[in-house]
């Protein structure tokens, strides 16, 4: 096994996979199908997502939609029933070879981290990946301790997993996943069971993987995080029904609610204030926003 | 499944009165063990919640919040201090029928489905108490509809043939289908999209009506604040507060201590130069006020 790489996007396994220009797109599906055996209809229904490098991609929906569905076949750990085109980080995720190289350059983080935390102890957990990929001893203790001090477990790092948190696992099996450098990181739902700050923390983290470089898709039931998304996506039984800036799906209304998500909270209070007569010009996203519209002080 | 064990058991069941229990913990202490240490998860913790109140419990991620509602529910047992159901102890010959009007339901509850059918798992705990199986019909049924699964509908079905949001209330339903006076719900939002968080919300709201006592462990502080007349933050195992909402002085430095915020309607408020302690409760009566 060769030396872990130095970054992230630095050597892709496979050469056909390098950025050819610069916003290269690290997860390219079109075309999506996915059916569980038995099923009598499909989950993902012809699915199309892009992510290029750099970019962060919101997926939302119903529970039942196929968001995490899709978060484990853009992973390679599922195999689609049928695509068009299924590449991630220039694997082709219909062959089984490419799903492997795949798991390698796509980091995937589950909506529940007790089906992900597998070691003895926090440090342990971290380490799992890049032991599996015969990483060097002190290699791998030197990423260990970035990953715990990154997200705030160094004193943790003794602690059985089953005697943490379900904030602090999420952490721990986060640190796990990205202890492994990645190019592409798909997130399950990553702040559900945080705190407040937990979930600014996890969000500023990805923003930092984000401005490295990694793409990235989102998938959150929590409307406040997809505001400052590139793009977002929007599923209904399998099947995108929106696509495309966040403002512009939060200014549908009638097909938030249908989809059964929300608006962020200052979103809300402009539409109890429009049903009681007073409009604003635009609706707000964020408090900032919605002060200015309120015009108060910031 | 035949009814067994007394006759009063069975009639203390079904039949019982729908109003909220009183809690009350005084200084009750747990510790886990850990290897040969003991790790303190609560320390000294007392409050006071009267029947039919609505308490938040909030605070970090490990501040103690699951603990505190497992040794409420008698899962486990308090190394000192006691537990108080409606003025009952563990050493009270009352306390453990009032423990069984005690509901639980567990962060991510769906994963302990188990059943054939929607209606058996909901049954489940009123066949645990040998209540007559008409009565657990009646509560299964009752609760089956109070949570939006009308049991014509859904009682048949498999549990994993239903969506999560379905899962999420059908756990509900289970814990009450056993009619629990005081009903700890512990981080009952999480995973659930939006749609399903508003409906969970009118279903809270409603229990909360009929009297039912709440006590609600979550970091959403925005929908502890929609839901809960009252709040306990926890620290490290420790009351760092308790009562009626302060965003006064000390409370938003003190949520933000404990890696929390303050709700987004008392920001709002706030930062428009109102009193914080006028804010209201949800953005009807927000938009009322600034409309």
């Amino acid at each position: 096994m060769t030396a872990p790489p130095a970054h992230p996007a630095a050597s892709p396994a496979d050469p056909a996979a390098a950025p050819a220009f610069p916003a290269a797109r690290l997860l390219d599906v079109s075309g999506l199908h996915y059916r569980y055996p038995g099923a009598p209809a499909d989950a993902l229904a012809g699915l199309d997502l892009q992510a290029a490098e750099g970019e962060f991609v919101a997926v939302v929906g119903a529970n039942g939609s196929g968001k995490s569905t899709l978060a484990r076949l853009l992973g390679g750990l599922q195999k689609p029933t049928a695509a068009r085109r299924a590449l991630a980080c220039g694997h082709d995720l219909l062959t089984e070879e490419g799903r492997l190289v795949a798991r390698r350059d796509v980091g995937v983080l589950f909506q529940n981290p007790e089906n992900q935390l597998v070691a003895e102890c926090v440090e342990e957990d971290v380490a799992f990946g890049l032991e599996n990929l015969s990483w060097p001893a002190p290699e791998i203790r030197r990423r260990v301790d970035e990953m715990l001090s990154r997200f705030g477990l160094v004193s943790l790092r003794r602690r059985e997993p089953h005697l943490l948190s379900g904030g602090q696992k999420q952490r721990t099996a986060l640190a796990g996943v990205l202890a492994i450098p990645r190019r592409a990181l798909v997130l399950d739902e990553p702040t559900a069971m945080l705190d407040p700050a937990g979930r600014r923390e996890v969000l500023a983290a990805v923003d930092g993987l984000r401005a490295e470089g990694l793409a990235i898709v989102f998938i959150t039931q929590e409307m406040d995080e997809v505001v400052g998304a590139d793009r977002v996506i929007a599923l209904e039984r399998g099947t995108e029904v929106y696509a495309g800036p966040p403002q512009g799906l939060f200014d549908d209304v009638q097909l938030v609610r249908r989809l059964r998500l929300g608006l962020p909270a200052s979103g809300e209070l402009a539409l109890a204030l429009a049903a009681r007569g007073r409009r604003l010009a635009s609706l707000p996203l964020t408090l900032d926003d919605l002060l200015d519209e309120l015009g108060g002080p910031r | 499944m035949k009814p067994r064990g007394d006759a009063e058991r069975q009639l203390a069941g079904p039949e019982r009165s729908s109003a909220g229990m009183g809690l009350a913990c005084a200084g009750v202490s747990f510790s886990y063990a850990e290897g040969g240490e003991r790790l303190p998860a609560l320390r000294d913790v007392s409050f006071a919640l009267e029947a039919g109140g609505s308490l938040a419990l909030v605070g970090a991620s490990g501040a103690g919040k699951t603990t505190l509602l497992q040794v409420i529910r008698g899962l486990d047992e308090a190394d000192g201090g006691a537990v108080l159901l409606d003025g009952a102890s563990s050493g009270d010959s009352r306390y453990e029928a009032l423990r069984r009007e005690v509901g639980l339901v567990f962060q991510i509850p769906e994963l302990q489905l188990f059943a054939a059918t929607a209606f058996d798992d909901a049954a489940f705990g009123p066949r645990q108490l040998a209540w007559p199986e008409g009565a657990v019909a009646a509560a299964v049924d009752a609760a089956l509809e109070v949570v939006g699964l009308p049991p014509a509908a859904f009682g048949g079905r498999h549990p994993y043939s239903l969506s999560g949001g379905e899962q999420r209330r059908l756990a509900l339903a289970g814990v009450l289908a056993m009619r629990p006076r005081l009903l700890l719900l512990d981080e009952p939002f999480v995973s659930l999209d939006p749609g399903t968080r508003r409906d969970l919300v009118a279903i809270l709201q409603r229990l909360k009506g009929d009297g039912v006592t709440l006590v609600l462990a979550t970091h959403d502080v925005d929908l502890a604040w929609a839901l809960c007349d009252e709040v306990l933050l926890l620290a490290e195992g420790r009351v760092a507060a308790v009562g009626a909402w302060d965003f006064g002085a000390a409370g938003a430095p003190l949520l933000a201590a404990n890696r929390l915020r303050e709700p987004f309607l008392v920001e709002l408020w706030r930062r428009l130069g109102r009193d914080p302690a006028t804010a209201p409760r949800d953005f009807a009566a927000a938009a009322e006020a600034l409309a």
